[in-house]
């Protein structure tokens, strides 16, 4: 006889694995549209970057994020609620999240698996363990990031592009200057990689690594980008003055080093929204309680970097073709903005354990190029549809795992 | 055709439009040069008094009309209103329209020489040459300005490039004056053969100048309305 204990982690574990797959086929697809659309990468190459930087981004800066959506929602040590009822109201809301996710995915809605989980976990916070049991504090400086990243998306794109103009385009001989530009600020990338793996991460404690010596890594490996960038970069020559067409073929090599940044940063935020439930009920249902000492293990994030490459490399070939070959007015110069302005977005909320939509930033990093006057056409009235998903994902996703909970409390007879 | 249907959450798909509205404005303004190209050389042969094949090219500059028209209806029916353009969208329409009036006046014009085989006085010809010839620049100063647009519109409208395009439009109003000049000289010279001949020859005369020195006013509307969208 299995202990239901683990019945319980399995089948949990399946529907995270799930998520992540869906994870994986759909958001990837909206985060490295913009690389396949300006023709950097094929789709087939965009798929297995994709897949194995979203694992590697999983594994080593993905528990900052795992570890807010696991404990800083719901108050898990509350006396309010026990340790069955947490272990059923983790599996509901990832199953709540879960289905809603499908539909929306099935409907084409903008709607973010990120708002879908916190949605879910609110909804079983307050029916579970009342009012006072959601921390209230954290969720809405997570809502508050949700406004702020696509903004800060935005605002980062606009700079970045802008300083391409100002920097690039705004001389007579462009390629010039983009042969510096480019891999300058491509160091820059480089060095918030890089550092985003040496602070405060397991890799940073395994090796004994201070803050110190995680920046002077960061930025040595920056200068050694910066300088193999300018080298390999060195022969491409200009064909006369205002060749912005050999600028644009610099960029789209630069790209594939962001789409790359992309898929880490993806991969660092949103493999919680798979596996952070479950990281909350592996201690519970081993009897520990979850502090700030228990880690969240590595093989669970290693089971959600799977299941995000795996969606990726089976539906999201369909997906990332789709919408890669519906936008391709974009060219590299502003994909590269896009994904740099996104990427770092995404990558810094990672740091901040702020779980965040990816696929908004990059609408919000969009709409920041677009500003910048760089986009021939953007349709604005997505934004409408984002909001409107903002205000509905939340009481719709808690409604659901409400009802998810009661049905399971029934089966199980708690 | 539902069973094509692909399911994914994309906003991004929804933000970026497949085509762009400013290499629309290139490919309608490829029909427009080509089309007066076609008419041009056609009026040359016309006032030359050889009427051979000049229904052929009526016929090529409808289709060129009815072409571009479609350019222009996806154009204007899929510009979104939330559209969200680094230039005014209403200027830009005003741009296109005067564009395309250029086609109706040339079609229009094709049609109504080929109606009338109108015979041009050999002692006029060459002026009514001279004039094609400056209406032919003027459209080809056009094509360039608004090509430059794509260079402006990648660049995010640096400096540089928008005084490209403005020299450019200078270069159009230019034209358009000398056309203007050539013009009044065609009817001075018409009026001063008024005697010899019939007065429906005076009024056909008199409407060709006029109809194809349209075509360069409607050049110089275009240049000025890309002057207005450019403007910061």
């Amino acid at each position: 006889m299995i202990d239901p204990i683990w019945l319980i982690i399995g089948s949990a574990s399946v529907i995270a694995f799930y998520m992540a797959w869906s994870i994986g086929s759909n958001d990837v697809a909206n985060s490295m549209a913009t690389a396949v659309g300006a023709k950097a990468i094929t789709f087939k190459q965009a798929v297995i970057i994709a897949g194995f930087l979203n694992i590697i981004g999983a594994v080593f800066v993905g528990s900052h994020v795992t570890d807010t959506v696991r404990k800083g929602i719901v108050d898990v040590n509350s006396i309010n609620i026990d340790t069955q009822i947490l272990l059923i109201g983790f599996v509901a809301s990832l199953l709540s999240a879960a289905i809603w996710v499908t539909l929306s995915t099935w409907k084409e809605m903008p709607v973010s698996t990120t708002h879908s989980i916190i949605g879910s976990l609110m909804g079983f916070g307050l029916i579970a363990g009342g009012v006072e049991v959601v921390m209230w504090g954290k969720v809405s400086s997570v809502i508050a990031s949700w406004i702020l990243s696509p903004l800060f998306g935005c605002i980062i794109a606009f700079l970045v592009f802008k300083i391409i103009v100002k920097t690039i385009f705004s001389k007579e001989y462009p390629v010039r200057s983009a042969r510096i530009v480019g891999p300058i600020i491509f160091g820059f990338t480089a060095f918030l990689i890089v550092s985003s793996l040496f602070l405060k991460t397991s890799l940073s404690k395994n090796y004994g690594f201070s803050d110190f010596d995680g920046i002077l890594i960061a930025t040595v490996a920056a200068i050694i980008v910066v300088i193999l960038g300018i080298f390999a970069l060195r022969k491409i020559k200009d064909k006369g003055p205002e060749d912005y067409h050999t600028v644009e073929g610099i960029f789209r090599k630069l790209q594939v080093g962001t789409s790359c940044y992309v898929a880490f940063a993806h991969g660092a935020n949103d493999v919680a929204n798979a596996i952070g439930p479950v990281a909350s009920i592996i201690p519970l249902a081993q009897g520990i309680e979850i502090g700030s000492t228990v880690e969240v293990p590595m093989w669970l994030l290693l089971l959600g970097g799977m299941g995000i490459a795996i969606g990726c490399l089976t539906w999201g070939r369909r997906v990332m073709r789709t919408v890669g070959s519906r936008i391709t007015s974009l060219t590299n110069t502003r994909g590269f903005s896009v994904d740099f302005g996104a990427a770092t977005t995404v990558l810094i909320a990672s740091k901040m354990g702020l779980p965040i939509s990816t696929s908004h930033t990059v609408v919000g990093a969009v709409i920041g190029v677009g500003l910048a006057r760089g986009l021939e056409a953007v349709d604005l009235s997505i934004i409408k549809k984002i909001v409107a998903s903002w205000l509905l994902t939340l009481p719709i996703a808690a409604g659901t795992c409400i009802v998810i909970f009661f049905i399971l409390r029934v089966i199980f007879g708690i | 055709m539902d069973k094509e249907k692909d399911h994914f959450r994309a906003p991004i798909a929804d933000t970026l439009r497949r085509k762009s509205p400013f290499e629309q404005l290139i490919e309608h303004m490829c029909k427009v040069r080509e089309c007066i190209d076609i008419l041009g050389k056609g009026l040359i042969r016309y006032y030359t008094g050889d009427y051979k094949g000049f229904s052929e090219i009526t016929k090529k500059v409808s289709k060129l009309e009815h072409e571009a028209d479609i350019i222009k209806g996806n154009l204007r029916n899929h510009l979104p209103t939330h559209l969200f353009m680094p230039v005014d969208k209403g200027k830009f329409l005003w741009a296109l329209r005067e564009q395309d009036a250029i086609l109706d006046h040339a079609e229009n014009l094709a049609h109504m020489l080929d109606m009338r085989h109108t015979i041009i006085p050999k002692s006029i010809q060459e002026l009514f040459i001279e004039h094609v010839n400056l209406i032919m620049k003027t459209i080809s100063a056009m094509e360039e300005a608004v090509v430059n647009i794509r260079d402006l519109v990648e660049t995010s409208f640096v400096k540089r490039e928008r005084e490209q395009t403005k020299e450019y439009i200078y270069k159009i109003h230019e034209l358009e004056n000398e056309a203007d000049k050539k013009k009044y000289e065609m009817t001075k010279e018409i009026y001063k053969l008024e005697k010899n001949l019939k007065p429906m020859d005076v009024y056909h005369l008199l409407k060709i100048a006029d109809w194809v020195d349209d075509i360069a006013d409607h050049a110089e509307n275009v240049s000025d309305w890309l002057r207005a969208m450019i403007a910061k």
